[in-house]
């Protein structure tokens, strides 16, 4: 399972006497990861230990069983755009993603060509021979982006991929991202547009002061939170009858009136009794058109579980 | 890729960056400066001798002729008129033996200067009688080839090439570390020592072609404005032997420097502080223990110069104790020990850059 995995085993990481991560545990399957949480709370520092930029004080890291140690292995399958701006001085966009593939042993032919391919999907090509010190915050995160998967990597690692992108190339950009998923590969990114995150990601990892607060499906992670009721909104005709019958029923905690008569807001503390009491009501004849789970995203993971601070 | 082929990529890479860097463009000055003096003295030389020769020329012999005590007619008489003739008297006095009735006389003194093509001589006569002469060659080959030992020792191994190698070396790592931009190296899918090693590599191809090519440029400027004679006599015999050491000693003084310098930059944040530890270090190494004296660069390489220095007997003790050299090693063991150290050091850089980790904000 490891080999197909990356693998946190009680993983701790400071610099000096400030914390980076601590006891860190997490297996990450294939497809899209989020990595959310506030700034500081060590998004960057998990990214960097498993890309090998920082070593780990304790506990073991694998990327589909390679060490980070062995960078000669790791990066043959692993692409990182990082948070730093910077690259070598002087180069233009296109030797900033040529040259790594140089560094990867492809032939310069082969090079120039991914090079381009590469810069083309990110939409950089005719900047491409300009100096990346001279390319705008949007334009670095694109070049970067293309270094990153320019050699067609099994790992794709992203630190805040997808700001100061236009709204074109961040559809373009997520797409990739979602090809690159749906192909079985790793895609782990971080961000601070939950809204988005929450459209593609296949699950998160929410983290806060460098611990794990919570990892997996959205879906599971929110059921996992027992201190916060779910809220449903229920798309109904008869929105007062409906009520009056939930109230009946000891699990719910508050029934509210949607804005704009679309129907109620209901909070639960156990869904399963929730879905029963709904079967009940539509089998007595009352019309329930549509049941909408409206805190089971990132946004509201992030509310329940980090708080405020975003 | 093999890992020799990575090594020969990243030194490609970083060579364009290493001889253009902004930061160590001052180590040209350093590399070429003996140049400039060399090309400085036989300039003059040159200038002089058309000057002078363009005034007056006397032949060797007559001017051997000249003896002390010659009044400085006699000596015009006999050599005619001189390239430069200065006179100058003192303001008026009595000597202390005069009758102090006597008429005030100021002294007289006369200096001349003629020149045979090769040779300028001076001469002082006071009261109209000879009492110095000073010969001096235009260029003398003996000489300068002792200057340029001197020049090559004292400053270009101790200075040009140590700083010179502080500058290339030690902002491989240190300074894209500044830059920001060491990640790019880190996640490329080569280990670290053979990034090192192709930093290294880089590093060494550019001090070695800036240092050698500034070696050979000031040897070349001292020997070429020589009698052309005695510059044939000398590529006939110990030229070309004398050019291969001072070669060979800037390209392993690059080799010892470098690999301390590069991991100097792995090591230690401030440049400072190992070049100041340096210094002293191979400033001493004349006093250490013999064991201790292999620790050094500066040992190895001056054990290759061709021509000894021999230090002035009238210089201070504390820096005749500096800047004399201690025993020389043998050739084999001099080169062999310099890459045994070199390569002691390269191991413990390996071992620092495995543990380097991309922390740009303590930088």
């Amino acid at each position: 399972m490891s080999a197909s995995h990356i693998v946190f085993d009680n993983v701790s990481k400071f610099y000096g006497e400030v914390l980076g991560v601590n006891r860190v545990d997490l297996k990450i399957p294939p497809g899209i990861t989020s990595l959310v949480g506030p700034n500081g709370s060590g998004k960057t520092t998990l990214m960097n230990l498993m890309t090998g930029l920082v070593h780990p004080n304790s506990g073991v890291i694998q990327v589909r069983g390679i060490s980070p140690y062995a960078p000669e292995k790791l990066m043959k399958f692993m692409g990182y755009a990082t948070q730093y701006d910077s690259g070598p001085r002087g180069a233009t966009g296109f030797d900033f993603v040529s040259t790594g593939l140089l560094l990867h042993g492809f032939p310069k032919a082969d090079a120039e060509r991914r090079a381009w391919q590469a810069i083309e999907r990110v939409g950089l090509t005719a900047a491409a021979k300009r100096k990346v010190a001279g390319y705008s915050k949007g334009m670095r995160q694109r070049i970067r982006l293309a270094q990153s998967i320019a050699h067609d990597p099994e790992v794709l690692i992203l630190d805040e991929p997808l700001n100061g992108l236009d709204p074109l190339v961040r559809a373009e950009t997520i797409a990739l991202f979602r090809d690159y998923g749906a192909a079985g590969r790793h895609v782990i990114l971080s961000s601070h547009v939950l809204q988005e995150v929450d459209v593609f990601s296949d699950q998160v990892i929410l983290i806060a002061n460098g611990m794990i607060v919570a990892e997996g499906q959205i879906k599971s992670v929110r059921e996992e939170i027992h201190e916060h009721p779910s809220q449903y909104l229920l798309h109904c005709k008869d929105a007062s009858r409906v009520a009056s019958l939930l109230f009946a029923e000891s699990h719910i905690s508050e029934i509210k009136l949607a804005p704009e008569g679309q129907g109620l807001l209901v909070m639960t503390r156990n869904r399963d009794a929730f879905s029963a009491a709904l079967e009940r009501i539509s089998l007595s004849g009352i019309d329930i058109d549509g049941v909408i789970p409206t805190d089971e995203n990132v946004d509201a993971l992030y509310e329940y579980l980090i708080g405020g601070g975003r | 890729m093999n890992p020799g082929q990575q090594i020969w990529t990243i030194a490609k890479l970083e060579l364009t960056r290493v001889f253009f860097s902004k930061r160590s463009f001052w180590v040209y000055l350093l590399a070429i400066f003996p140049s400039v003096i060399f090309l400085g003295h036989a300039l003059e030389a040159h200038v002089n001798k058309a000057r002078w020769g363009a005034r007056s020329t006397v032949s060797a012999e007559s001017l051997n002729r000249v003896q002390s005590g010659m009044t400085d007619e006699q000596v015009i008489e006999m050599l005619g008129k001189p390239v430069n003739d200065n006179i100058r008297k003192s303001r008026p006095r009595r000597k202390r033996d005069e009758d102090p009735q006597a008429e005030k006389q100021p002294d007289v003194r006369r200096y001349m200067m003629y020149f045979d093509g090769k040779r300028r001589v001076d001469l002082r006569f006071e009261d109209g009688k000879l009492v110095s002469r000073n010969t001096r060659d235009l260029l003398n080959f003996e000489e300068d080839r002792k200057v340029y030992a001197g020049m090559f020792q004292f400053f270009y191994l101790r200075l040009g090439i140590f700083f010179g190698c502080l500058g290339i070396f030690i902002n491989l790592f240190r300074g894209e570390m500044l830059d920001k931009s060491l990640h790019f190296w880190f996640l490329a899918p080569v280990k670290r020592e053979v990034l090192l090693l192709g930093k290294y590599l880089a590093g060494l191809i550019a001090a070695s072609l800036i240092f050698c090519g500034g070696a050979m440029a000031s040897f070349l400027s001292m020997v070429l404005p020589q009698d052309a004679s005695e510059v044939q006599a000398f590529w006939g015999s110990i030229g070309p032997e004398h050019a291969f050491w001072y070669l060979a000693a800037a390209m392993l003084g690059c080799v010892g420097y470098g690999s301390i310098f590069l991991a100097s930059g792995l090591l230690l944040r401030n440049p400072i502080v190992p070049a100041i530890v340096m210094l002293l270090w191979e400033s001493i190494n004349g006093f250490l223990p013999d064991a201790m004296q292999k620790l050094s660069v500066l040992h190895y390489v001056q054990s290759l110069c061709p021509v000894p220095v021999p230090l002035p007997s009238d210089m201070p003790a504390l820096l005749k104790m500096l800047l004399a050299p201690a025993p020389p090693s043998s050739v084999p063991l001099a080169v062999l020990g310099l890459l045994a150290l070199t390569a002691m050091i390269l191991f413990v850089a390996a071992q620092a850059a495995r543990r380097l980790e991309i922390n740009y904000g303590t930088e």
